[in-house]
């Protein structure tokens, strides 16, 4: 359990300190090309960090399946959804809407087991638990905003 | 609406990332998994970009190189997230991630760190943070 509100709250300050970074570069120039570099940048420090860690063992024969290789356009999607949710709402509600459904997704995809997820049952106390996060989420965000701030400037996740 | 639209998606495809990254690893490997998607997702954005060509390498040599290298960072994110949910389920680790974020980005702000201009803290912002920490309880209790 500690290890994984560890690693969680990890990926959280990493995702924040990227946006800033990313929203550096999305300054300069347009969201594809930006999302290009970011994925390819993603994708020579994973390649990079897996051979430091496993060798030539990253390559070995895994039992693959076909999903796998499509599911890289999932990036793709996020981008090309908020790039048109932030253009007709501005990035504070955009994001706002955008925090919102992760964390409902996540409580209905716990709840079903999807993919082949262990299911963690629904209780009430789960709901109200989201639902307090949402109200956090929605007075962080929407409580007296006059300017967006930087994480709400440029968005994207290259998880 | 169409813009609502747009954000709610943007959210459900974060998370079904998250998901689709932890069984990828759970089948060939967590390094393997962010190498796999990242690479894919890059050719796809590269192919768009050779169509729209919204940016020209002129303009990328403005950017401060470090900034140029956050992406490299999700490698790390990846990696950290699939364990989260492996250990703690989908529902605390995008809970948990997510508060992590705001208040990582509310002290970037505060501190006007990498560059950008600072922002004066704002009672809202405290009583936002402290209202999804209770949440996050509530889901663990």
């Amino acid at each position: 359990m500690a290890i994984g509100l560890f690693f969680a709250v990890a990926a959280g300050a990493l995702v924040g300190m990227q946006n800033v970074f990313n929203s550096r570069v999305n300054e300069r120039t347009g969201s594809w090309a930006t999302t290009a570099l970011v994925l390819g940048m993603g994708f020579a420090a994973s390649l990079v960090m897996g051979l430091v860690f496993e060798g030539a063992g990253l390559f070995a024969p895994k039992p693959m399946e076909m999903w796998f290789w499509f599911s890289g356009l999932i990036g793709v999607g996020v981008v090309t959804c908020l790039v048109q949710g932030m253009k007709r709402l501005g990035p504070t509600f955009a994001v706002s809407i955008m925090m919102i459904s992760q964390l409902s997704f996540a409580l209905v995809w716990d709840t079903f087991g999807w993919m082949g997820l262990e299911k963690v049952p629904f209780t009430w106390q789960q709901l109200i638990g989201v639902l307090v996060i949402v109200s956090g989420i929605i007075v962080f965000k929407l409580g007296g905003a006059k300017e967006p701030n930087t994480e709400t400037k440029t968005k994207r996740q290259a998880g | 609406m169409k813009g609502i639209v747009f954000a709610f998606l943007a959210g459900a495809f974060i998370t079904l990332q998250g998901v689709a990254n932890a069984r990828i690893s759970d089948a060939i490997g967590t390094w393997q998994a962010a190498t796999l998607t990242q690479l894919t997702g890059f050719v796809a954005a590269m192919l768009i970009f050779l169509f729209v060509r919204d940016g020209t390498a002129v303009q990328l040599k403005q950017v401060h190189p470090l900034y140029l290298m956050g992406g490299g960072l999700a490698a790390f994110v990846i990696f950290s997230n699939v364990t989260a949910i492996q250990h703690v389920g989908v529902t605390l680790t995008i809970a948990s991630l997510l508060i992590a974020q705001l208040l990582f980005t509310f002290v970037i702000d505060g501190m006007g760190w990498f560059g950008v201009k600072k922002q004066k803290i704002r009672l809202p912002q405290i009583i936002g943070i402290l209202l999804m920490a209770a949440g996050v309880v509530m889901l663990k209790m």
